[in-house]
């Protein structure tokens, strides 16, 4: 595969995705070849990613929906109700989100005047992982115990959300893992996986640390 | 190259969700069901299930009756207090959900309305109340029994450190309570309810409750 070599070695702390640039200074060279759809590399390869992660989208709302809330479900210690726990868990979701955000940022070279360590990569990926796992128990409680839930406008969009959110993220890790994806689709759906759990956030925990006025645990 | 990073936290994540999931389905198959719990199913079979009661039915007049159970699939417990063609019935989970419906029992038919949109019909005869009710933005199905006092329904209201405190109480046959308690417009769990004295400890104030016999709230 015909690729403009890497000038001498700067920090690889990008993700291992050959159309990514290093950010630090180069010397001056041939620009690096637009991103286009090339034999290994074309949007067609996201078709496989994109399936899957409908599917699992689908899933979840097709279980919402069927499934009769039961009002409970196991308890999550440390926390003095499920409520609770489901508003603060998925607060530090979102602040591990807003890290997965800033790194991404800094990686891309967004950040003006910032120069990304070399860590930003395992920090991006952890925090990413940290969100993910900490998402899991305040959705599965919010599919067993309340289901998929039409009542009111905030309610409806959380509901989509949420589906929405676990089929991005599953098409994102997809893409991670495999080669010749184009290179827009990292900051495609890395975005969609963040704006979605900002949006979930504010339908519930940020709505619901408002009416009860309590930020208690 | 192929990363297995991120098909590793996928696979974590759906681990995670398959144990809370098994955690959830005990959780909620160990609260005691009136009848077998299968979800959208028993509603026909509940609906069906009354017709022949309607002839030879021994429907309950004078002393005040009170079922209590809990609604099929768990994850709520209801009581109907009856008496001389008044009922009152109370829905809650000990947590944070309840609401309280007021109407008539007449003929062995069950006709209760509540706040926002909740509502209840069934009908009652030889010992059982059977019907569907429509609350806290959900529709139970519940096939429960008579209880005798100590146990029924209780309710206490006061006025504690200038908030409006409303409590209710489902006392079981087993003795078990399910209660919640309407602060202002938080509902939490309902401190315990002292029996047979009929008093409670909100905020550190004892107050008063009383057995719910269907005429009044």
């Amino acid at each position: 595969m015909a690729m403009i070599p890497d000038p001498a070695p700067a920090p690889r702390y990008a993700p291992d995705d050959p159309t990514y640039r290093p950010v630090a200074p180069q010397p001056p060279q041939a620009p690096p070849p637009p991103a286009k759809a090339s034999p290994n590399r074309s949007a067609m390869k996201l078709i496989v990613p994109a399936v899957i992660g409908g599917l699992v989208a689908l899933s979840l709302g097709v279980y919402g929906n069927l499934h009769e809330g039961t009002l409970v479900a196991v308890n999550i210690a440390g926390f003095s109700n499920a409520i609770r726990a489901k508003a603060w868990l998925a607060t530090f979701a979102f602040v591990f989100a807003l890290v997965q955000l800033v790194s991404a940022l800094a990686m891309y070279g967004k950040l003006p005047g910032i120069h990304a360590p070399s860590w930003t990569g395992t920090l991006h990926r952890w925090s990413g992982r940290i969100a993910f796992l900490l998402a899991v128990p305040v959705a599965i409680h919010c599919l067993y115990a309340l289901g998929f839930e039409w009542s009111s406008p905030r309610v409806i969009i959380h509901s989509l959300l949420g589906c929405f959110f676990f089929g991005f993220f599953t098409v994102k890790m997809l893409v991670l893992s495999r080669r010749g994806m184009p290179s827009w689709a990292l900051p495609v759906f890395g975005g969609l996986v963040f704006t979605g759990l900002a949006g979930l956030w504010l339908t519930s925990s940020l709505y619901f640390f408002w009416h009860t006025g309590s930020l208690k645990f | 190259m192929k990363r297995k990073g991120p098909i590793l936290t996928l696979a974590a994540g759906v681990v995670l969700a398959a144990v809370l999931m098994v955690l959830n389905i005990n959780a909620t198959r160990s609260t005691p069901t009136a009848a077998a719990p299968t979800d959208k199913a028993t509603t026909a079979a509940t609906t069906a299930a009354p017709a022949p009661t309607t002839a030879a039915a021994v429907v309950p007049a004078g002393p005040p009756v009170t079922y209590a159970g809990n609604v099929v699939g768990g994850g709520a417990t209801i009581a109907i207090a009856v008496k001389d063609s008044k009922a009152i019935a109370y829905l809650c989970d000990g947590r944070s959900a309840e609401a309280w419906l007021q109407g008539t029992a007449q003929n062995g038919a069950l006709n209760l309305t509540g706040a926002d949109g909740a509502g209840l019909t069934g009908t009652y005869a030889n010992g059982v109340a059977n019907g569907v009710v429509t609350a806290v933005g959900r529709d139970f199905s519940f096939s429960v029994g008579t209880v005798e006092p100590p146990s029924g329904l209780y309710r206490a209201s006061a006025n504690v450190a200038n908030a409006e405190v409303v409590d209710g109480w489902i006392v079981l046959a087993d003795g078990t309570q399910v209660g919640t308690q309407r602060k202002g417009a938080t509902i939490t769990s309902a401190p315990r309810l002292n029996l047979p004295a009929k008093t409670a400890v909100v905020d550190g104030v004892t107050i008063n409750a009383t057995m719910l016999d269907g005429t009044r709230l």
